[in-house]
């Protein structure tokens, strides 16, 4: 059995990954509508969406409207696949078939 | 990473205010399992909190529209709603309700951004509302010209329009996997049908009861759905 990866294996990030799974392929999400649907504070989302980020779990884009910047985040091919994994290994820890 | 619509100022003072929990830390596989599926579930209910007000908003559509126009001979000779009366308050309830439920869907999507084939899919299925209604207009005013009565329009209009309506709400549940939106329009589709057997004005009196009493039911359904999901999902994490 693969070990838990340990980006996601904490809560937060769990909640993250799982918000952003789902999103349709491709889909993204503002930081202000994520974080109003999680209800988490601005700086402990931006925390561990870094973690994510440097991980390559999440693609964030930067847009505008109009004049005001807004930061788009949504799951990477990497980071989908990853959380499909970690989705199979938590089940195999529990028991259930992948 | 920074969020550029946040200052760091509110991002502090909000902090502050957050109990300080160890969400680094994992809990046991069972738990965080439930964590996930919670949290997936908490996201696609509040995506959807939207959908009970706008079947509420057509429930009463359809009650107060239909049941204006079966009131123009329903009730003679004792009461007679006038017809300049009654089509104004059956054209102004479905212009609120459509643009409600407009509303209510770009706000539900705000701060959302799609791929380009579910924009795609998004605008031909909202093009094709417009499509339909036009269309099945100029079918009923080429029936009249070629000699369907005014009593047979009085008919096909409704019939058509419903019948349409259920249909499209039949392909939103196939593109956006919304059972409620197959049962309604499996409904819809059944009281087109059957409306013309209760004869005018009773069709009017059958759509206003039949539609409206079915979509404001279906309304509450959503609405204790939501707030049982809610109850389930609160037990989720914050910070």
């Amino acid at each position: 059995m693969d070990e838990l990866d340990p980006v996601i294996h904490a809560q937060a990030r769990l909640r993250i990954m799982a918000a952003l799974s789902t999103l349709e392929a491709d889909g993204s999400i503002s930081f202000p509508r994520l974080q109003e649907l999680l209800d988490m504070t601005a700086g402990n989302l931006s925390t561990h969406l870094r973690k994510l980020e440097d991980a390559s779990y999440v693609d964030i884009t930067k847009a505008h409207k109009g004049r005001t910047p807004i930061t788009y985040l949504g799951l990477s091919k990497k980071g989908r696949r990853a959380f499909e994994d970690y989705m199979d290994n938590l089940r195999t820890v529990l028991g259930e078939q992948p | 990473m920074s969020n550029s619509e946040q200052r760091p100022s509110d991002a502090a003072a909000h902090a502050e205010r957050t109990p300080n929990v160890d969400d680094d830390a994992p809990l046991d596989p069972a738990a965080m399992y439930a964590l996930m599926q919670n949290q997936q579930r908490s996201i696609e209910t509040q995506m959807g909190a939207f959908v009970p007000y706008i079947t509420l908003a057509w429930g009463l559509t359809w009650l107060v529209g239909f049941g204006a126009l079966w009131l123009i001979d329903g009730l003679q000779p004792a009461f007679s709603l006038p017809l300049a009366v009654a089509v104004p308050v059956f054209i102004a309830t479905i212009l609120i309700s459509g643009g409600f439920s407009a509303w209510l869907g770009i706000r539900s999507g705000r701060g959302m951004r799609g791929n380009t084939a579910s924009a795609f899919t998004g605008t031909v299925y909202g093009i094709t509302w417009s499509i339909g209604a036009f269309a099945l207009g100029f079918l009923g005013s080429g029936l009249q010209s070629q000699g369907m009565t005014a009593e047979l329009a009085n008919f096909y209009y409704p019939s058509a329009y419903v019948l349409f309506a259920g249909i499209m709400y039949i392909i939103a549940a196939a593109i956006w996997h919304a059972i409620p939106s197959l049962i309604g329009g499996c409904w819809l589709v059944a009281i087109a049908v059957a409306a013309p057997f209760f004869g005018y004005p009773g069709h009017y009196l059958f759509l206003a009861l039949a539609g409206g009493l079915a979509f404001i039911a279906l309304s509450i359904y959503g609405a204790v759905e939501q707030r049982r999901m809610r109850a389930v999902t609160n037990g989720g994490h914050r910070g």
